[in-house]
């Protein structure tokens, strides 16, 4: 489904430089028979956290899986239209997509660490990618990882015990650092804090805003608390269609569409 | 209503629930006690097979009887009448007074005693012109009136032993001359014509059945983690794929006589006779485990990818999503998951194969094998058999002496598979994740 040119592509070899991280124009996706959706255009800011929000099956994972291309997993999706990272077409025939996801990392809403130790969870992309030269650069690749999801300090004097003996919020954020590790440029989050009690939440919030500071961030949630607190462009899905997209601030205070109001003042949801 | 109380709705709701618990503990009860039968009755019919009858003698080795007998043609009778005279001559010792005449020694002593004292004589020559004390084993009727399965009665037609013959084991019982031991032969030793059962062995059936074994492993392993890996992670689901699953399917339902008939057509007929492959004739284990391995595949297959169906999808997906490629994700994640999964479908499919008798008769795995296995390669090509058919063979003889061989056979047939299945939790414990 991938492997013919988009007809939008630009050359691969001369990328265009635009201002944003992600572009998507026109995107449709059909599972089967259900069109999942429907002309989605966007564009992603670098350094940025943008949240998608909406009911729930209105496609915002779908939409997510899009930028980095995990929907080829699934046999019966088509995904159709122009994404563009750092204006290359990630859909291109000559993209893998195995590179594509060293750049865009991607954490899942159930934490699913490796059934192997800590250390390794977290090596585990450097390792694939040959990132470290020797144990010495590794060692330093995983602490840095560890520290930047705010976990180093709970689990330094066990990184050799299984990573799925931590608790779920642990977990959670050893599943970023995990993630961050491959030093990727966009972070995607589908719905990360679902399975997390409030403190939980809290720290990997508070660690999203740190994360911004060297990531794009795509944050998917269905919590507009969340999305209010810890985005700065947020975007409104419903039935498939991107109805709103804009400033957080904006959203939340004087939606334009009759739909986005009725969602966060609760009547659609 | 108070808590104390059973409300009516509750009470019944309880009974059921205690019905269904006793029915359980019935079937549980009910398991138990066929296994009990069953395992009582295999151990108390083959356990004698275990146990040999043997007579003690010193036998003289004169220098001179035993050139006699090597130079003449059949070796076996000079030795016999050495044994014959140290016997009538230690019964003497120890005052029986009843004659060992020929008869008495035919009835008494197994016809591979004499073979059992040349070898020794071959391997310790600086043995003779000394008295060596020997076990020769006893005929397989001495051995039945030994075990009770023969007695006076039984064998008021038998030409081959008389009461007189049993009074005379009596006495030699009396003097310490005959007595029982474990027989190491049933374990080690080769099958023996009809009329001497009492020199029959499993061990030549227990290399033929590893040597199958080892060729299944060697090729169901491989073929069939690659088929289950390939369908389960990469073929894209189509009608192509539906359909070769469902015949995956259909095939382990196939009866395994069928998989006989097409090893010997493939196999012996094809590949050994028009293609002329050496390797491939009849009765080697090489051509067995191959014809084992058609039935034991599709019953691997379907359990590889259960287990690699049951590895869940946030485990390729969180490999994904760090940039594996499915090949690594599959190799480094989904695999090392379902290991454990394949080593039980694995050890099964191995169980079944071992037990499997049909297709070995067709392909002509009844061998009679006398000499024994030599050298690797002949290892999997010379003619054998394999446990099950030795079993089959021994139970179609009529003596009782091979029936109790038969059981006998098939507990060596269940200490083998328990040694498989030992094998196998070893591996999975190695395998398992520990966390
Ligand atoms: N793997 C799939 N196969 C078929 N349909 C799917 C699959 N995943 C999602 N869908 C459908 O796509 C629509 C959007 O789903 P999703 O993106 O998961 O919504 P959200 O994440 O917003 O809750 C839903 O109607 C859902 O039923
Ligand atoms: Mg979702």
């Amino acid at each position: 489904m991938f492997d013919q040119p988009s007809n939008l592509a630009p050359q691969v070899e001369t990328p265009v430089t635009t201002d944003h991280k992600i572009t998507a124009e026109n995107v449709n996706v059909h599972y089967g028979d259900t069109h999942a959706i429907k002309d989605v255009n966007v564009k992603i800011d670098d350094k940025t956290v943008t949240a998608f929000i909406g009911p729930s099956g209105c496609g915002k994972s779908t939409f997510l899986r899009c930028l980095n291309r995990m929907n080829d997993t699934i046999d019966i999706c088509r995904v159709s239209g122009l994404i563009e990272l750092d204006g290359e077409d990630i859909n291109h025939a000559k993209v893998d997509p195995v590179q594509l996801r060293a750049k865009v990392g991607m954490v899942f809403q159930k934490p699913n660490p490796f059934p192997k130790s800590i250390f390794d969870n977290v090596a585990y992309g450097p390792r694939i990618h040959g990132q470290a030269a020797n144990k010495a650069e590794l060692d330093e690749i995983v602490e840095k990882s560890l520290r930047s999801a705010a976990l180093w300090k709970e689990v330094k004097d066990r990184l050799h015990a299984p990573g799925t003996g931590l608790s779920g919020g642990q977990q959670q954020r050893l599943c970023i650092a995990r993630a961050v590790a491959t030093a990727p440029e966009v972070l995607l989050m589908d719905e990360p804090c679902s399975a997390l009690d409030p403190i939980a939440t809290a720290q990997v919030e508070e660690l999203i805003d740190e994360l911004r500071e060297n990531f794009s961030v795509v944050i998917v949630t269905h919590s507009m608390q969340q999305a209010a607190r810890v985005s700065q462009k947020t975007a409104f899905f419903h039935l498939g269609e991107l109805v709103e997209f804009g400033e957080t601030g904006q959203i939340f205070t004087n939606p334009h569409d009759s739909r986005t109001e009725s969602y966060i003042t609760g009547r659609i949801g | 209503m108070s808590l104390y109380l059973e409300s009516p709705r509750t009470k019944k709701r309880n009974a059921a629930e205690r019905r269904f618990q006793s029915y359980g503990l019935a079937a549980i009860a009910a398991a138990l006690f066929f296994l009990v039968v069953l395992l009582g009755q295999i151990i108390g019919n083959g356990s004698g097979a275990f146990i040999q009858t043997r007579l003690t003698v010193p036998v003289t080795l004169d220098a001179a009887a035993i050139e006699k007998a090597e130079g003449s043609m059949m070796k076996t009778s000079g030795y016999r009448k050495l044994i014959v005279a140290s016997l009538s001559a230690e019964m003497q010792a120890k005052g029986i007074e009843a004659e060992l005449d020929s008869k008495a020694a035919k009835a008494l002593l197994s016809s591979g005693a004499p073979n059992t004292l040349r070898q020794h004589v071959l391997a310790n020559p600086a043995d003779i012109g000394s008295t060596v004390t020997l076990k020769l084993a006893g005929s397989s009727r001495l051995d039945g009136y030994m075990k009770g399965r023969v007695t006076r009665e039984s064998i008021s037609d038998d030409k081959a032993i008389t009461p007189a013959h049993l009074d005379l084991a009596d006495e030699l019982i009396g003097v310490g001359l005959l007595s029982k031991g474990f027989n190491w032969g049933f374990v080690t030793g080769n099958d023996a014509s009809d009329l001497r059962p009492e020199q029959s062995g499993m061990g030549q059936s227990v290399l033929g059945s590893l040597a199958m074994m080892l060729v299944v492993l060697a090729v169901c392993l491989p073929i069939s983690v690659a088929a289950s890996i390939y369908l389960e992670e990469f073929a894209p689901k189509n009608k192509l794929t539906q359909f070769i699953e469902v015949n995956i399917s259909n095939l382990a339902a196939v009866p395994s006589i069928v998989f006989g008939i097409l090893a010997l057509a493939a196999f012996i007929q094809f590949g050994g006779g028009t293609i002329g492959i050496e390797a491939f004739r009849a009765s080697a284990p090489l051509v067995g485990g191959l014809a084992l391995s058609l039935m034991t595949l599709p019953t691997i297959i379907i359990a590889t990818r259960a287990a690699l169906k049951a590895v869940p999808q946030s485990m390729r997906d969180a490999a994904l999503g760090v940039g594996a490629s499915k090949m690594q994700a599959v190799f480094h994640h989904v695999l090392p998951l379902a290991m454990p999964g394949i080593m039980t479908g694995t050890i099964i499919g191995l169980a079944a194969a071992l037990g499997e008798t049909a297709p070995l008769l067709l392909i002509g795995m009844v061998a009679f094998v006398q000499t024994d296995i030599s050298g690797a390669t002949s290892f999997f090509t010379d003619p054998n058999v394999g446990m099950p058919a030795q079993i089959y063979i021994w139970a179609t003889r009529a003596d009782g002496a091979w029936y109790e061989r038969a059981w006998g056979g098939i507990i060596l047939l269940l200490i083998f598979l328990a040694c498989m299945n030992i094998v196998a939790i070893l591996l999975r414990r190695k395998f398992e994740r520990r966390w």
